[in-house]
């Protein structure tokens, strides 16, 4: 396969990982903060969601020039925000575009519609509680269609493979930037730790994970920091934890890479057999012990070196004539 | 219910459709009498539905308006061109007749040039044309094709005939809208199909894939012949097509960037290393195609690429070069090169056409430039254009200017009433006239697609159909011959 298109296969997968993550977290941040109404949890909400797509800084920035401006616009139809969900989805729509004869038609149009459904929606959020439900709902689930169409209707080659790769890391980069967002950006003081509203805040970080289900079918007992942590990190048959992602993604690599000469797998296979290791001995005490925050910081620093060596050593590298 | 054809007006030269009494003519009979059964309310349904399905198919181009990115998709009518089986006869035939006239031409552009000493064409028009590649001189290309590719543009004229307007041999486009019409129309509107009586258009790709396979470099083995379609990128307006022709015939779709070329021979960059490349589809214009060779600031290209060519090691359809045999200029010539080359008549005529170069034509196009359609030899795509009985005193006094500044570069066509077809607009069927784009494809044999792009100018009065001057297109059928005379 030409390594320009696995490279964009592996974007496309990144991409709509990304936008379906950005409409799952704004849902949980809407319900919230119409929960809460008004109370401090309703600011709050938003500003994690905003830190875990790397939009807080920008928001602030432009809700001084606009103080109009809602935190779901900003993040959900904004152009001006590079971080956007439309500006994420207008990327993978290029990107599909550029890679359409590798896509099965029913890939490309369901890619399509919802970059169309997308499109349409002029409303802006200011005033905008039923429909905002409705329009996260619609692009997760045209992602989710996609994601099941592309297994579904594509060759299982290494393009899928590629694909999947991308979808992986970055499910893995934003699971933990949902954790660390709860802690970073909502750090409580140490009476909070506990009580109603901590509490709460983890429930919303399970669900903004999708896992809220999957914690009480493995968890008995109170929701608490560290444990909602840990599940995130360690779970093992939880397809949204870290370690969970990581071991995809490198089955996914091994199977991509397959034929490509071992001097250039060997970099990231190295990296990856790492990770795994580490994440294979977190468990609760040492996330504690390490601190979560600085545990998904250097995460997260992880994912951006396996990501860098697999476009310095697979995707972008010049291969010698044989 | 309403009679969806009451109201309608025939343009100034034929109807496609409707004789000038207002009976369909025979090919359309069928056709006619199922359309006719629907009220307009109802075709409009229809053609708003083969609407949708085109944006949702995302066979679209993107426009911006007021600041917003808008899809648009290019204009799709659901009346469909239908061309009887005898007239086809005659579009195949005088087609296979004038490609190998061309590719008889070009090979002799690049070898003996005995064409000029023989006064077929003057020396000037031929070393004048842009096209003309001094690095082809002397190269024979594998089984001695050109132009693997062609797709030259048709209408038919206030006397019923069917004339070549212009040809294409350098990267004709619009074959996927081709297919992409017919199966637009299977699905929109499949009650309107006479059962079996339409030729299919489906396999064109394998054709191509099958024709670029047979001019493969010598020594290359059919079954490990490595294809690939040379695309400028996702930015080029021909992209889908790029993508649609590169996913039907299961063959890599490459840019510059992904080639290089080692030791005369072209490879492409994948994930298993370097893989060596035999046939290049290329749909990048030949300034563009080797920075070496050609534009230094060219970054769609191949550094080597023209040195690995005339190696013979790889096969670029269509030839460098090719260009001259399309030029505006040249094209006037065309019929001479058939009797020329072959000693034959043309069985598809030319539009007669001046070419200011000529010192007897200047004069005569200056004299009647209120009559003429002026046209600029280096331009396509309908830019450039001044349709004299619809231009201005001073229009045409500047128009005058510029022609006697560069002759070269200008050729003057009678305005033709061309053929017009029912189009359904702003809910009614209104006449608009259109041309018709077959593709012929050239390996050992030459063999003609069975269909055609057929543009429509949609703008009331318009003799313009390029999309790019707001053109839409429809569906082409052939009709196949009829039972009895199939043995």
């Amino acid at each position: 396969m030409l390594s320009r298109v696995a490279e964009n296969l592996y974007w496309l997968g990144r991409d709509l990982e990304r936008v379906e993550n950005i409409a799952r977290m704004a849902e949980v941040s809407h319900t919230v903060s119409v929960e809460s109404g008004g109370v401090d949890g309703d600011q709050h909400a938003w500003d994690a969601v905003l830190a875990a797509t790397g939009s807080l800084g920008l928001y602030n920035e432009a809700h001084k020039d606009d103080p109009q401006l809602t935190p779901a616009e900003f993040l959900l139809l904004s152009s001006a925000n590079p971080n956007s969900l439309r500006r994420t989805l207008v990327v993978a729509r290029a990107l599909a575009r550029e890679l359409r004869e590798q896509l099965s038609r029913e890939v490309w149009e369901e890619i399509n519609r919802i970059y169309l459904d997308v499109h349409a929606t002029r409303t802006d959020f200011r005033d905008f509680r039923d429909g905002m439900h409705a329009f996260c709902d619609q692009v997760r689930s045209g992602v989710a269609s996609i994601l099941g169409l592309f297994d579904n209707t594509v060759l299982m080659d290494e393009g899928r493979d590629w694909f999947r790769c991308g979808v992986y890391l970055e499910r893995a980069d934003m699971t933990s930037r949902i954790v660390d967002a709860k802690y970073f950006v909502l750090l409580p003081s140490a009476q909070d730790i506990g009580g109603a509203l901590d509490r709460s805040q983890w429930v919303a970080v399970l669900r903004s994970a999708s896992a809220w289900q999957a914690f009480r079918m493995t968890h008995r007992g109170a929701i608490t920091g560290p444990r909602v942590a840990t599940m995130l990190v360690r779970g093992e048959q939880f397809p949204r934890s870290l370690y969970f992602c990581v071991r995809a993604f490198r089955r996914h690599f091994e199977a991509a890479s397959d034929r490509t000469p071992a001097g250039q797998t060997i970099h990231v296979a190295r990296e990856l057999a790492l990770l795994d290791l580490d994440l294979a001995s977190v468990d609760e005490a040492a996330l504690v012990r390490q601190g979560v925050h600085e545990f998904m910081d250097g995460f997260q620093a992880r994912l951006i070196d396996v990501d860098r060596l697999l476009h310095e050593h697979i995707f972008r590298v010049l291969p010698s004539v044989a | 219910m309403s009679d969806p054809f009451s109201g309608y007006e025939q343009l100034a030269g034929p109807d496609e459709m409707f004789a000038p009494d207002g009976s369909p003519h025979p090919a359309y009979a069928a056709f006619a009498e199922r359309l006719g059964a629907w009220s307009i309310e109802h075709i409009d349904g229809r053609q708003r539905r083969s609407e949708m399905d085109l944006l949702a198919s995302g066979i679209t181009f993107t426009v911006y308006q007021d600041e917003a990115e808008v899809d648009r998709i290019f204009p799709f009518s659901i009346i469909p061109r239908i061309v009887a089986h005898d007239e086809w006869r005659t579009i195949e035939t005088g087609l296979q007749q004038r490609v190998k006239a061309l590719n008889a031409f070009l090979h002799d552009v690049y070898h003996d040039q005995r064409c000029v000493t023989d006064g077929v064409i003057p020396g000037q028009v031929l070393f004048g044309a842009a096209a003309f590649n001094l690095r082809m001189v002397g190269f024979e290309p594998p089984q001695g094709v050109y132009t693997h590719i062609a797709g030259s543009d048709l209408i038919r004229d206030q006397h019923g005939e069917f004339r070549i307007l212009e040809d294409n041999v350098r990267t004709p486009s619009g074959v996927s809208y081709v297919l992409e019409n017919r199966r637009t129309m299977l699905e929109a509107v499949p009650e309107l199909f006479p059962e079996g009586a339409v030729s299919p258009v489906t396999d064109y790709p394998e054709h191509l894939l099958e024709m670029l396979i047979e001019v493969r470099p010598e020594g290359v083995a059919a079954e490990e012949a490595r294809i690939v379609i040379l695309t400028p990128g996702s930015f080029n307006s021909a992209y889908f097509e790029h993508t649609f022709l590169a996913q039907q015939m299961g063959v890599d779709l490459v840019e510059g960037r992904d080639l290089i070329v080692h030791d005369q021979t072209v490879y492409l960059r994948a994930t298993t290393g370097l893989e060596r490349v035999d046939v290049i589809y290329k749909r990048v214009d030949d300034d563009f195609l080797d920075p070496l060779a050609f534009r230094p600031d060219s970054v769609l290209g191949v550094a080597g690429l023209a040195d690995a060519y005339r190696a013979g090691k790889v096969t670029l359809a269509n030839a460098m070069g090719v260009g001259v045999a399309d030029d505006k200029v040249v094209y006037r010539f065309v019929p001479d090169f058939i009797r020329y080359y072959l000693g034959e008549e043309p069985i598809l005529r030319n539009i007669d056409t001046l070419a200011a170069v000529l010192p007897e034509d200047l004069e005569e196009m200056c004299a009647n430039l209120d009559q003429l359609v002026v046209k600029p030899a280096g331009e396509s795509g309908g830019y450039g254009l001044v349709v004299g009985p619809q231009a201005s005193a001073a229009e045409l006094r500047a128009t005058e200017e510029r022609i006697r500044d560069n002759p070269r570069n200008w050729i003057a066509q009678p305005l033709q009433e061309f053929s017009s077809i029912p189009t359904l607009l702003d809910g009614a069927l209104r006449a608009r006239r259109a041309d018709l784009r077959p593709f012929a494809l050239t390996g050992a044999d030459t063999w003609v697609l069975p269909g055609g792009l057929t543009r429509v100018a949609l703008v009331e009065g318009s003799y313009v159909v390029n999309s790019s001057q707001g053109g839409g297109s429809k569906d082409t059928w052939v009709l196949r011959p009829p039972r009895a005379s199939e043995e």
